[in-house]
């Protein structure tokens, strides 16, 4: 839960970042730039690293979190996960050499073939959503599970709701 | 009650006291169905002291397990017989007993017997009025045999004698010189998953494959030599073929997507298995001798279809699909062409396979959130709910129709479960240790 909060909240400042590295304004805390006549005219944020990397590193905390989670018998990704989805994309469109694996599971109930297709099915709604974001159908595989690789072995609704899911592996 | 408990406790302790089962029988329900029979201790004689195993007790477990019959306990026998001259069928009768097995067994040379047995009807007569005179009869003797077995395959022949016995007082041919393949997890291993066959009574459980990763879907092919199965051994599902008695392994279907879902025709020709690699789960059927595939179904690329099972006559494929929104059972020839639905009942219905004698299906349904196996009559249409545990998967059939085993959660775990295709006797089966999956049993076997 805490990450996803988190992911949250950089969510929200990342385009704030945006904002402040192209607009090339102050840090808004106050009137330091008058104190740093060593330095070059153009003021620079308290943070020595470039819009890009710091577009980058939030980017990085987003994708920390890796798996979206399912209803019950459903394949589609619910409306919370496309940001999450969009960071993912947003990386590996800017990186092509870069592949990723999207695991789909499913909880034990009904029979384990049916499962592993529908484990796929997810799979492909979590790649159909990044290849709407532009990354290319090269750099996704979707492997599916079914009901055989429990985040959670146990045998009760808590556990089938942490099961019912696709993860994104980066490769390499 | 105290009788069933008897049962009941002597099973237990018999699965216990064996180290080469790994799983337990415990009979739920059912016995007072069971026809009283006798199976009296066989005789012994020879130079090792004691025969390989005690035959009657195999065949009086098989038969019990059967749930169509109810051997009496060995210390409320009137008498012992090991011959049917030796009978005295009124004190049978009046214990209510309905068919005495004897027998004897004897050491011919070391590691080779010579086994005699016969089934009596207590109801005929042994007396018949022929010319005014009274002759004997032979129609209560409903089995005189005589066989012979080595130490090796003294259990498989045990269960054949029970195979014989059954069929004589049943009319059906019995499946008690089977095996099941089933799927252990035990967690706590490096290497979790474990691909098993054992005999149908639990007994010489052997592990075939080992893996650390998911074992699913092991099926047998039609000669019982082989069994075909998924492994996630490369990091996918991938169907792999493995020789029982040469442990010879081959892959089978590695494509890109879901390979998965094997199973036997009836001729062991081809192999109807699922494959994705063509955008969706779609039906694809393997000819084995000149390896070409060919797609059966042909749907668009958000259905499943899946879990393929041939008719007994081979020219039937039984398979899931849910083009029509939920999973439901279609038919389509083997040859292709149009499929056709086949259940209407349920929100929910899977893995299906015909009853050898063509006349149902067996299959996994929900209503109202509930997994239970059913049986639906190909006729009539009608659908009879077999289970009362929750959460079933993965049924199949004994090959004489007469049983379903499958797998279920009871207590918190995964074990696996009988109940006879009427529905009315009912067996668990939990492993020793970790959780157990993904049953499939044998066809007839021939040693």
């Amino acid at each position: 839960m805490s990450i996803k909060g988190l992911g949250k909240s950089i969510l929200v400042t990342l385009p704030a970042l945006f904002l402040f590295a192209c607009s090339g304004s102050d840090t808004g805390t106050g009137p330091e730039t008058t104190d740093s006549t060593e330095t070059q005219t153009t003021t620079t944020p308290v943070d020595t690293k470039t819009p890009e990397e710091l577009a980058a590193e939030a980017n990085a905390k987003v994708r920390e979190v890796r798996t979206v989670y399912f209803e019950f018998d459903d394949s589609t990704v619910k409306s919370e996960y496309q940001d999450l989805l969009k960071a993912h994309a947003w990386f590996l469109s800017r990186n092509p050499g870069v592949q990723i694996v999207v695991e789909g599971h499913c909880d034990e109930r009904g029979t384990p073939e049916y499962n592993l297709a529908l484990g796929e099915r997810r799979g492909n709604s979590v790649r159909d959503i990044l290849m709407s974001y532009g990354v290319t159908s090269s750099q996704i595989r979707v492997v599916s599970y079914g009901e055989e690789n429990p985040a959670n072995p146990a045998h009760n609704e808590m556990a089938w709701e942490k099961n019912r899911r696709a993860v994104l592996n980066y490769e390499g | 009650m105290m009788r069933q408990l008897a049962i009941l406790f002597s099973v237990l302790v018999l699965s216990a006291a064996r180290a080469d089962i790994n799983i337990d029988i415990i009979i739920e329900d059912g016995m007072s169905f069971a026809r009283p029979v006798a199976v009296v201790p066989f005789n012994y004689s020879g130079v090792s002291g004691k025969p390989p195993h005690d035959m009657s007790a195999i065949i009086a477990a098989d038969l019990r397990r059967s749930g169509r019959f109810n051997p009496m306990p060995f210390n409320e026998m009137p008498e012992l017989p090991t011959s049917y001259e030796q009978v005295s069928i009124e004190q049978w009768k009046a214990k209510g007993i309905e068919a005495v097995v004897v027998g004897s067994v004897e050491e011919v040379t070391p590691g080779q017997f010579s086994v005699k047995y016969q089934l009596i009807d207590v109801f005929k007569p042994q007396q018949r009025v022929e010319g005014g005179e009274l002759v004997s009869n032979s129609d209560f003797l409903l089995l005189n045999n005589t066989g012979s077995a080595g130490t090796q395959n003294f259990r498989f022949y045990s269960h054949q004698v029970a195979d014989n016995i059954y069929e004589a007082l049943t009319g059906v041919k019995g499946a008690f010189a089977t095996r099941v393949a089933y799927v252990t997890v035990d967690r706590s291993k490096s290497r979790p998953f474990q691909l098993y066959i054992a005999d149908s009574d639990g007994h010489n459980a052997e592990s075939l494959y080992t893996s650390e990763e998911a074992i699913m879907s092991p099926t047998w092919s039609p000669d019982g030599k082989a069994i075909a199965y998924v492994s996630f051994e490369n990091g996918r599902s991938e169907i792999y073929l493995q020789q029982i008695y040469t442990g010879q392994r081959t892959m089978i279907a590695a494509f890109p997507g879901i390979n998965s879902a094997p199973v036997f025709s009836p001729d062991g020709r081809k192999l109807a298995l699922t494959l994705s690699k063509d955008g969706n789960a779609e039906i694809y059927i393997l000819d084995l001798t000149t390896r070409q595939y060919r797609r059966l179904t042909n749907t668009g690329p958000n259905v499943i279809d899946t879990e393929p099972e041939f008719s007994p006559d081979g020219q039937w494929i039984l398979f899931t699909s849910d083009r029509g929104l939920r999973p439901q059972i279609y038919r389509v020839s083997v040859r292709g062409g149009r499929p056709e639905r086949v259940t209407f009942e349920g929100e929910y219905n899977a893995s299906a396979a015909y009853t050898p004698d063509g006349k149902s299906i067996i299959l996994v349904n929900r209503t109202n959130g509930v997994y239970h196996i059913a049986k639906q009559d190909i006729e009539t249409g009608t659908m009879q709910i077999l289970t009362d545990t929750l959460l079933d998967e993965s049924p199949s059939l004994a090959p004489n129709g007469t049983m379903v085993i499958y797998a279920t959660i009871h207590n918190g775990r995964q074990v696996l479960a009988q109940v006879s295709t009427d529905g009315r006797f009912k067996v668990r089966l939990p492993a020793k240790q970790g959780e157990v999956k993904a049953p499939a049993w044998s066809p007839f076997l021939i040693q």
